[in-house]
């Protein structure tokens, strides 16, 4: 019993720390005010992939998170400014 | 000589063409305000040439393979209809997402002029742009616009090297014709090395200060605005202050002076027919024509201030914040946070707002928010709102804004039943929209917006409105013999017996007259009518007092002749806001739903919802008041069962459905 | 005499207000006196086959 509680514990802690350590992998997850290079934007909406790559989003671009509003990410591709909800930040790998 | 004007969304396209053809099309700053293509004529004063110049003004595209339908417009226009010149409007701001599309449009074997569009945004921002070496890199003409401004603009410039360059061919800096077009990764590496050379001209031309992906003043104003949990109660305020303005304070003040006028009219045209004329004809000029006309166009004023008050905001770039914050209601409940810009619109009026629905790519989506769209109080219900929050209340502003926020709340409540009836709860949506900078709102704009407006509404007032208030008067005056009706014996009449029918239904929400039960009738031809028919049924001339500067003469008079207490007034006027718009909305809902079985489920819906809403609002508010329920509640309980049940049981359908979707897709 | 003028007058309005909205209607404005619904001529979206 108590090594099954202690057990959770140590791997709660353990998922706090890998939230921390863990490279970061996608938009939704970026540190606010820093520039990040996109890897792959995962998904399988080819229509969405193409658009986001007429607005400039796609492997290869840098894109920066400005600031977390409620559930939504305004973030900055080329010179403008996007709201992107959180589906849509953690399609983008980063 | 036609001229299409293209471009990224919100780059001003819409107010580079008001400004060259002096029309007024609607102008937003926000991406998607325009949806269909518009035309109009170049000014005289801006076209040096001999030949007139059409210009084209199309929907936002972010490049020539579309994603949305209205960016379909744009492509299929520029491609298909062989436009003489192309004006590619490119945001300053902008540079390296704006010529991607540029220079796909350079390829087209148009000859393309580059508006240099906002270049006043670049001087503050201190972003340097060297004109010439972009001119050169593209191979065109570049003209530097600011079409926001009345002078110095750069608009004469700009047609008059449009007529230059007509016929000319430019060489397109980019080529991709050797492209194979069915071949989809030789075309993303052509789009990739298009982008490679859209950043090495910019990288060259543009010498930019600051960096755009710092944060800015505009970000912290966002944080604020647009915050998890300040977001919405801002946004209550923001409406509140709007109503109480247009409603309260200074609409009132400038409609006093209005209903002065048409008081005086109406005395005069009485007092020059005399007695020589006979009470038919006169009645039906004075109460039916002039009463009815003029009480609603009393209302003007009110709107008016309500309208410039709106265009400042959609000028601000609020509204796109709002979006951001409604969003994440609108996702859990299976909408898109673009539904929002249709919902924006259609508190102007509802049919351009469904109309503005196209932009929604998800067809369920799109068919729900076509159909919830005209819940929010359109233009033309606010003269009703007005009036009922004059009569009834005090003319508190509260009712307005709670009428936007009940709204809202229908909208919500409407596509969460509709998601769940569709059995697509699981679906999944993406929500990506641009966040347009902030601005001093335009008073110049807001005031075109507003005047434009007010002329819409005089006209509809003169036309519509004049028609149907006209034949109520005749209704109410004959019976079905085409005998006149004695006075006071006015149930007997044509009106009465068909009204009546309808008024028993309404019994249950607490104002089943038929009087009412008319004016209901004529809201659906269009919403300002309900003001215009209770003015004729109850012969109330105007209902804005010019003495007490109170919205409503004698406010407690007109309430007793409508023998409604407030609650049953406010049951009333729900049921007008909530049941379905007028036809010409319901028109548009047909065609942008394309679907007979949506467009029916969504107009009983409509009903459905007026109806509940307007049932619980007299029944609860009735038991509050007085403590007792009001009459009719068990006929009207049963109704509004039936309907709730029906609803339960076709949500659980869906919900089988969507489970067996999912086990399918597993 | 009199009648026969007020008469005039009221079916000139009436007159007046259907005219404008049939001409209204055939320069395919949807909804007449909606702000913003009226469009230039060549767009009438329920004709689109989208």
């Amino acid at each position: 019993m108590d090594s099954t509680i202690s057990s959770r514990i140590i791997l709660g802690v353990n998922k706090i720390m890998e939230r921390y350590d863990k490279e970061v992998t996608n938009l939704a997850e970026a540190k606010i005010n820093r520039a990040y290079i996109i890897k792959d934007v995962k998904t399988n909406d080819e229509e969405l992939k193409n658009f986001l790559f007429t607005l400039g989003c796609y492997e290869g671009e840098t894109v920066t998170v400005l600031s977390v509003l409620s559930e939504n990410y305004v973030v900055s591709v080329k010179d403008a400014r996007y709201s992107i909800d959180k589906d849509l930040a953690e399609a983008i790998i980063v | 000589m036609k001229v299409a004007l293209t471009g990224n969304p919100n780059s001003g396209k819409t107010t580079l063409f008001n400004a060259i053809t002096g029309k007024i099309e609607r102008v937003g700053n926000w991406a998607g305000v325009t949806i269909e293509k518009k035309e109009g004529k170049v000014k005289k004063s801006l076209n040096k040439g001999n030949t007139s110049i059409t210009a084209v003004d199309l929907p936002g595209a972010y490049s020539m393979s579309p994603f949305t339908s209205e960016e379909n417009v744009t492509s299929d226009f520029v491609k298909n209809e062989n436009p003489d010149i192309i004006i590619n409007i490119v945001d300053a701001t902008n540079l390296s997402r704006s010529l991607f599309f540029a220079t796909q449009l350079l390829e087209l074997g148009i000859p393309v002029v580059v508006a240099l569009n906002k270049s006043d945004l670049n001087k503050k921002k201190g972003i340097a742009i060297n004109v010439e070496a972009l001119s050169q890199r593209l191979g065109c003409s570049v003209v530097e616009t600011i079409s926001t401004d009345g002078n110095h603009n750069g608009l004469e410039e700009l047609i008059s090297t449009a007529i230059e360059i007509k016929g000319k061919r430019q060489k397109a800096p980019f080529d991709s014709s050797a492209v194979d077009m069915a071949d989809k990764s030789a075309i993303e590496a052509s789009d990739r090395k298009r982008f490679e050379f859209v950043k090495s001209i910019v990288s060259e031309v543009e010498n930019r200060k600051v960096s755009s992906n710092r944060q800015t003043k505009q970000d912290a104003i966002d944080r604020v605005l647009a915050h998890k949990w300040f977001g919405i109660p801002i946004f209550a305020v923001v409406m509140w202050a709007v109503f109480s303005i247009s409603q309260t304070h200074l609409g009132p003040l400038l409609a006093d002076t209005l209903v002065g006028w048409i008081d005086g009219f109406y005395g005069w045209a009485e007092g020059l027919l005399g007695e020589g004329v006979s009470p038919v004809l006169s009645s039906i000029l004075l109460d039916g024509i002039i009463g009815g006309v003029g009480a609603v166009i009393g209302f003007l004023p009110l709107i008016m201030v309500l309208f410039f008050l709106l265009a400042l905001l959609e000028d601000c770039g609020y509204m796109a914040r709002v979006a951001a914050v409604m969003d994440r209601f609108f996702k859990r409940v299976g909408l898109s946070g673009k539904s929002i810009i249709p919902i924006i619109i259609g508190t102007g009026c509802a049919i351009p707002g469904i109309m503005a629905t196209r932009t929604i790519k998800n067809e369920r989506q799109r068919r729900t928010t076509a159909m919830l769209t005209p819940f929010i109080p359109c233009g033309a219900k606010l003269p009703v709102i007005a009036l009922f929050a004059g009569v009834f209340f005090n003319d508190a502003a509260w009712v307005g804004t709670t009428m936007y926020f009940v709204g809202i709340a229908f909208i919500i409540l409407g596509a969460l039943i509709v998601v769940r009836i569709t059995g697509e709860k699981n679906a999944k949506s993406f929500f990506i929209m641009e966040l347009p900078e902030y601005r001093f709102p335009s008073i110049k704009r807001a005031t075109i917006s507003m005047f434009s407006r007010a002329k819409a509404f005089i006209i509809k007032a003169g036309t519509i409105i004049l028609l149907c208030n006209a034949v109520v008067q005749l209704m109410q005056t004959f019976n079905w013999q085409f005998q006149v009706v004695t006075e006071g014996a006015a149930d007997a009449s044509i009106l009465a017996s068909i009204a009546s029918p309808f008024a028993i239904l309404l019994i249950p929400l607490g104002f089943g007259v038929w009087q009412l039960a008319a004016a209901a009738i004529t809201g659906f031809i269009a919403k300002e009518n309900v003001v215009g028919t209770l003015a004729v049924v109850y012969s109330i001339t105007n209902f804005i007092n010019t003495e007490e500067l109170a919205l409503v003469e004698g406010a407690s008079d007109v309430a007793s002749v409508m023998g409604l207490s407030s609650v049953a007034a406010l049951a009333y006027l729900m049921f007008n806001l909530f049941t379905p718009p007028c036809f010409a909305a319901i028109g548009a809902m047909n065609s942008e739903m394309e679907n007979k079985k949506w467009l029916w489920s969504g107009i009983a819906f409509q009903f459905a919802t007026g109806y509940v809403a307007s049932f619980i609002t007299y029944q609860i508010g009735t038991l509050l008041t007085t403590g007792a329920f009001g009459s009719g509640f068990l006929p009207g309980f049963i109704v509004v069962a039936v309907i709730v049940v029906y609803v339960a049981y076709l949500m659980r359908r869906g919900d089988k459905r969507a489970t067996e979707k999912l086990a399918l897709s597993i | 005499m009199a009648n026969i003028i007020v008469m005039v007058i009221i079916l000139t309005i009436v007159v007046a207000a259907i005219a404008k909205i049939v001409i209204e209607k055939r320069k395919g404005v949807k909804c007449v006196g909606c702000p913003y619904s009226q469009t230039g001529d060549s767009n009438c979206s329920c004709n689109d086959s989208r």
